[in-house]
């Protein structure tokens, strides 16, 4: 198949899945309701689980650098400072060779 | 409120930059012009369906198992959507399309956390997205010889601590964190074992239909997101000013 042609098809399935939702204005029944509350909790959760061991074997500090990150981003609620925090933390332990 | 919700992407540049160029090498190295590698980031805008998809491109795969690849990695953004439509429900027909062709797994998680109700917030950080991930595609396809390993340097990790830095302050009540929990744990389990896009979306869909379930006797609320605080005083005299 044609580069611009996959191309046009990848367009169309990513702004397909963006748009359908937003383009919805119909009030939803409450249970409907109550579920799009937990969405970025259900999925921004699944998006982390699996991407957090990583593929290099360095799954302790990674962790470890969550972890620390989970707990900064409680206490402070700023994303940048749980991050950073996050970031340095596991790259320290990484250096040090945990 | 536009820079508001741009500058509120700046501390995830530490993942977009390196990735933005790491895929632009992946995309050369398999073959793609400088046009093709830059004319993906325009048009698709989707980190891990450019990364997929650049290598299958190069070496003329078929083309509709890349785009069935590409719709099961982002199929998960007609949740977001229908999230964001609740949350602004006076946007216009443009609005809902230009916030459609923008939209990403950051800006979406950005915007509820922010707890900033307004559609320049979403779009300031929808472009502030797009604009890092296409002006470092074009760097690394122009440099492709320089660039680092982002793996190797880690920094693949920004991504799940950014949702991370996301997700707890919505964590309020009791439900929600259990949802966290069932989703984890569902996660650890399903999505090594499904085709990666759809483990995330079933997850997705399960968890909050447990959320759901749980708050049954809960009085329905405001359409607003429980957890997320209302913009302070502060931020309303920043807006005025």
């Amino acid at each position: 198949m044609n580069f611009w042609l996959t191309v046009l098809g990848m367009l169309v399935v990513t702004f397909g899945s963006r748009l359908t939702g937003m383009l919805l204005t119909a009030p939803l029944p409450p249970f409907w309701t109550r579920f799009v509350r937990f969405v970025p909790i259900a999925v921004f959760t699944a998006l982390i689980i699996p991407s957090l061991e990583g593929s290099r074997g360095e799954a302790l500090p990674r962790v470890l650098g969550a972890v620390l990150c989970g707990f900064l981003a409680w206490r402070t609620k700023q994303l940048w400072i749980g991050l950073f925090a996050g970031m340095l933390g596991f790259w320290l332990l990484r250096a040090i060779g945990l | 409120m536009f820079w508001r919700g741009f500058r509120a992407m700046f501390p995830l540049y530490l993942g977009v930059v390196p990735f933005a160029l790491a895929y632009a090498v992946t995309a050369r190295a398999s073959g793609l012009g400088i046009f093709e590698t830059q004319a993906l980031s325009v048009l698709v805008f989707a980190g891990a369906s450019q990364f997929s998809a650049a290598p299958l491109l190069g070496a003329g795969a078929n083309g509709l198992a890349i785009i069935l690849t590409t719709f099961l990695l982002n199929v998960r953004h007609l949740l977001y959507g229908i999230s964001i439509a609740r949350v602004l429900p006076n946007m216009s027909f443009r609005q809902r399309v230009i916030g459609a062709f923008f939209l990403t797994d950051e800006a979406f998680g950005t915007f509820l956390a922010s707890g900033v109700h307004d559609y320049r917030f979403l779009l300031g950080a929808s472009l502030s997205l797009f604009a890092s991930w296409n002006a470092f595609t074009l760097v690394g396809a122009l440099a492709s010889s320089l660039v680092p390993d982002p793996v190797a340097l880690g920094v693949d990790l920004v991504f799940p601590l950014s949702f991370l830095a996301i997700l707890i302050p919505i964590l309020k009540s009791r439900v929600e964190w259990w949802v966290a929990f069932a989703s984890s744990l569902m996660a650890f389990l399903l999505v090594p074992r499904l085709p990666s896009g759809l483990g995330i979306l079933l997850v997705g869909i399960l968890g909050s239909l447990l959320g759901a379930w749980l708050t049954q006797r809960e009085p329905i609320e405001a359409p607003s997101l429980e957890g997320i605080e209302a913009p302070s005083l502060e931020d309303a005299a920043r807006e005025v000013a």
